[in-house]
């Protein structure tokens, strides 16, 4: 589905991303892992069009998708988190939702506007929709909050709401897991699991190691902005390079 | 919307309808078709600013328009209807020529092109003294045209009244269109885009199209106030369109509350009839707005829209509480 060929990302002569050639297949949860500095938020950047590769391709279901804007590549079918807590934080739960699912119920200005019956009733099936989403993470119960007033766990599982809002078929997901507790851990594997029941694939990138080898279907190992590994959890497990990149040379494995 | 909000906002705009017949003295009347033009200037302002962006020459494309029609009606034999309307239309071409550029700095960046612009506006309406009379402006402009009723009677626009009616109806329909834009999902879009572009855009928000589309539709507003003004005023000079304009416009709505569609309704009204009504303090108008905006900000930090909210609810539920012992 996504595929990169020769993906290279320069800034001002530090090569952040080389050469990498990283594949997702439909209804595939593949992690991306590596130290600090890797490359690895700037490989999601490159995906989803916030920043230019310097060399390479991106093809998506067959399509080359380099030079596209952000918003025209959420249309076709990838969208993302971010790492930190990014929300719409004066809005409602369900208004956060809701706002990325508009785009997709075909709205015209002037309907809108001018407020007509058939706006109503799209702008009502929207909430429903925007309200489905919200029960996928577990947080229909919470629709009328103000969504700067949640917790962090529920803030990072809303920014995963908003993610799948616009309906993609690949969904990115920047550290989903940073900052939780391990109730929360648990619950957000589950829905992750749960997104790719739906259809959807998933590109994620995190450092809780227990929770990408549990719920990773294969793993690609960045340092320096280049693959050293990729496989099965325990083929990356056992790999010397690996180890030697996370823990230094010597040491065993975690 | 509940029902019952919708019959107050009807009533509000009845009251605001019969009103004027009340008023009989001339400099009132002129004040309150001030006062309609700035609420018209203001909401636009206010339109832009939901996406994050805060434009400091709105004046200019006000002038923009009351140039093109007050020229196109004078020196082109357009009807006053016309050049109002290519006004409004001059002013949004030109938003539109340049939105592509403008919307893509942010924040302060955008103020400081919009000032720009808008000096840039002033300095050509003075400098192409052919077409705009320069300094001393344009004379003479005519007022609206005549509008017929049923054949025997007449509308004319050279008194005060039926101008204070057509700014008012045009004010009531701008401020409808706007407050349907805000509450529908393109409103939601334009304050999603103010929070957080990235995320918007993620999410599949086309983040230039929609700041180009508030800034256009603020515009034209803006022009089509500044046109409607040409033609009552009768006489437009450079200085009415400057960057002072553009910030006692911002002032407005930040008094008012820029949080709050009500907001810019409430802060031109309040402080364009604080000066006028009391006299004495018009010479020290800069003085009053200043202490007004301190006053706000410090004390008010939602605007004047904010302390209007809090009290229509005490005031309900006081009449909901007299109700119960009532009943």
């Amino acid at each position: 589905m996504l595929e990169t060929r020769k993906l290279t990302k320069d800034f001002k002569g530090l090569r952040a991303v080389n050469d990498l050639e990283l594949n997702v297949s439909a209804e595939e949860i593949v992690g991306i892992i590596g130290p600090n500095g890797a490359g690895k938020t700037t490989v999601f950047n490159l995906i989803t069009g916030f920043l230019q590769p310097t060399r390479g391709e991106i093809l998506f279901m067959g399509e080359n998708i380099g030079g596209l804007k952000p918003h025209a590549i959420a249309k076709l079918g990838i969208t993302r988190t971010f790492q930190l807590d990014r929300i719409f934080h004066e809005f409602t739960v369900l208004e956060n939702v809701a706002v990325a699912s508009h785009l997709h119920a075909g709205i015209g200005f002037w309907e809108a506007a001018f407020n007509t019956p058939q706006y109503r009733k799209k702008d009502g099936d929207t909430d429903k929709y925007a309200a489905k989403i919200l029960q996928l993470v577990g947080m229909d119960d919470k629709m009328d909050e103000i969504a700067g007033n949640l917790s962090h766990g529920h803030q990072k599982l809303l920014g995963i709401a908003i993610g799948l809002a616009a309906n993609p078929k690949l969904l990115l997901l920047d550290e989903p897991l940073a900052g939780m507790n391990p109730t929360e851990v648990t619950r957000a594997l589950e829905i992750i699991s749960e997104i790719r029941k739906q259809g959807i694939a998933v590109l994620l990138i995190e450092h809780n190691m227990r929770a990408v080898m549990s719920i990773c279907d294969r793993l690609v190992v960045l340092n320096f902005g280049e693959e050293i590994a990729k496989g099965s959890p325990d083929e990356v497990k056992n790999n010397r390079q690996v180890i030697q990149a996370y823990l230094g040379i010597g040491e065993h494995a975690a | 919307m509940k029902s019952g909000k919708k019959l107050s906002y009807f009533f509000l705009i009845v009251v605001v309808l019969i009103l004027p017949v009340f008023i009989k003295s001339e400099y009132y009347l002129h004040i309150l078709i001030l006062c309609a033009i700035n609420i018209i200037l203001a909401s636009s302002l206010r339109a832009i600013a939901t996406v994050g962006q805060v434009s400091l020459g709105h004046a200019g494309f006000m002038g923009i328009g009351a140039y093109t029609s007050a020229i196109l009606s004078m020196k082109y034999g357009l009807s006053t209807y016309e050049a109002l309307f290519a006004g409004g239309l001059a002013a949004m071409v030109l938003a539109a020529l340049i939105a592509y550029p403008v919307m893509r700095v942010r924040t302060v960046y955008f103020s400081m092109l919009t000032m720009f612009l808008g000096q840039v506006v002033t300095l050509v309406i003075t400098e192409w003294r052919g077409m705009t009379g320069g300094t001393s402006g344009l004379l003479n402009i005519p007022h609206l045209g005549t509008i017929p009723v049923l054949g025997r009677f007449s509308i004319g626009f050279s008194t005060r009244l039926p101008n204070l009616y057509f700014v008012l109806i045009l004010m009531i329909v701008i401020l409808l269109f706007l407050y349907g834009i805000d509450r529908s999902y393109i409103g939601k879009t334009f304050k999603a885009i103010a929070q957080d572009d990235s995320l918007a855009a993620s999410a599949g928000i086309n983040v230039a199209r929609y700041r180009a589309l508030v800034f256009c539709i603020g515009c034209f507003f803006a022009g089509l106030a500044g046109s409607f003004y040409a033609h009552y005023m009768g006489v437009i000079t450079p200085d009415s369109f400057d960057l002072f304009i553009s910030i006692y416009l911002l002032i407005y709505t930040v008094v008012g509350g820029s949080k709050k569609f009500a907001g810019a309704v409430v802060g031109p009204l309040v402080l364009t009839l604080i000066p006028e009504v009391s006299r004495v303090l018009k010479e020290y108008q800069p003085f009053v707005f200043v202490a007004v905006l301190y006053g706000v900000v410090f004390f008010l930090p939602g605007g004047l829209a904010y302390l209007l909210e809090r009290m229509s609810i005490r005031i309900g539920a006081i009449l909901q509480r007299g109700i119960k012992a009532n009943a």
